[in-house]
């Protein structure tokens, strides 16, 4: 009996690699993130400059009310009803030390997108079709507020 | 012709009040919690003005004895739903056989709109669709964040502020399933949930997945 035949081998590492690439996991948070292709996600591009300078108003904190903070808390702490049934914790916005080495367009995209085209968790998804792009930019705008940072 | 007409009237005028001593909807009140037509604010249970689409008769009859926890962090327009200690605390009421009957069959009466597509949600899935499927669940579109379903050894995963999609398969119509992932508009115009431009036949795919959670299916 030889139990570790390159068959068996080879058996195993598609497993680990199935199982890696399923499931919003933690491995997939901890993925360098691939360059932002923008263009291949939208056929309308992100505005680089904003027209004017984007306010947050009461509005957007009910936004992020309604929606961001089932995963995100009502404070912004990360501790929504939903996150301890994630595999990968909901982002605390109230932690400068890791949001300011994030930029406002990844935020954004983050949004947009969803967590994976930012090449983060894939738990988070997709607020493009709900929100729109000053909505978001709003929310990006309050997350900011949250943290009392600014991208580095 | 026009008598006729005024003999009809007349009998609906007489048969009215009759009609709506008969609603046992109205007599059990269930408007105080439920929306039963798209005017006015969300209330603190479902909407109902489309029951008789969205849910199964069969499983409306058992609820409405049994009632269980579909959303146990509370419902959406609730105060309190967003700080997670609303479990369990408003169950519904439950009804005598008789009378959950009674209101599954006025409730079937409350339609919506004509959903025509056709959903093969008895063809049982391929490995090779559940597992796409999974993908699509727990990464493409997120669901697993926000709602309770079964993995593929049938354990409950998943977050908490949607209603939970364990038992779907005997709570829902197949068809208002995929009609809501269309067009939740149509249903509500505030709902916490993401709306998703999402390829007919990932809708569908999903649906058909969401028609396979049920109770017996949990190990």
């Amino acid at each position: 009996m030889k139990k570790s035949s390159p068959i068996f081998i080879l058996k195993y590492c598609i497993f680990l690699i199935a199982v890696g690439i399923t499931g919003c996991s933690e491995k997939s948070a901890e993925e360098p993130r691939p360059p932002l292709k923008t263009d291949s996600l939208s056929s309308t591009p992100i505005e680089k400059t904003t027209p004017k300078p984007v306010v947050v108003t009461e509005k957007t904190r009910e936004t992020y009310q309604w929606y961001c903070a089932q995963c995100h808390g009502i404070k912004g702490k990360g501790d929504g009803i939903n996150a301890k049934f994630l595999t990968v914790p909901p982002r605390n916005h109230t932690k400068a030390s890791y949001l300011e080495t994030r930029t406002d367009e990844q935020f954004f995209e983050a949004i947009k997108f969803g967590g994976l085209s930012v090449g983060r968790a894939p738990c988070m998804p997709a607020w493009g079709n709900t929100l729109s792009d000053s909505t978001i930019h709003e929310l990006v705008r309050y997350i900011r507020e949250l943290c009392q940072c600014e991208a580095l | 012709m026009i008598i006729f007409i005024y003999l009809l009237m007349g009998g609906w005028l007489l048969c009215s009040p009759m009609l709506s001593h008969a609603s046992l909807i109205q007599e059990k009140k269930c408007s105080e919690c439920h929306r039963l037509s798209k005017d006015g604010n969300e209330k603190i249970g479902p909407d109902l003005f489309y029951a008789g689409n969205k849910f199964q008769a069969s499983w409306l009859k058992q609820y409405l004895q049994n009632p269980v926890t579909i959303r146990s962090a509370g419902g959406t327009g609730d105060p309190d739903f967003l700080k997670g200690t609303q479990a369990d605390s408003q169950r519904h009421p439950a009804l005598s056989k008789k009378d959950a009957g009674q209101i599954t069959q006025e409730l079937m009466e409350l339609i919506l709109l004509d959903l025509p597509e056709k959903i093969n949600h008895l063809e049982p899935l391929t490995k090779g669709q559940k597992a796409k499927i999974k993908y699509e669940f727990e990464r493409t579109f997120s669901c697993i964040s926000c709602h309770q379903s079964l993995n593929l050894a049938g354990k409950v995963r998943g977050g908490i502020s949607g209603p939970s999609l364990v038992n779907a398969g005997n709570r829902l119509q197949a068809r208002w399933v995929a009609s809501w992932l269309k067009s939740p508009k149509t249903y509500s115009n505030k709902s916490r949930m993401p709306i998703y431009k999402m390829e007919d036949e990932a809708r569908l795919r999903l649906t058909q997945f969401i028609a396979t959670l049920k109770n017996e299916n949990k190990r």
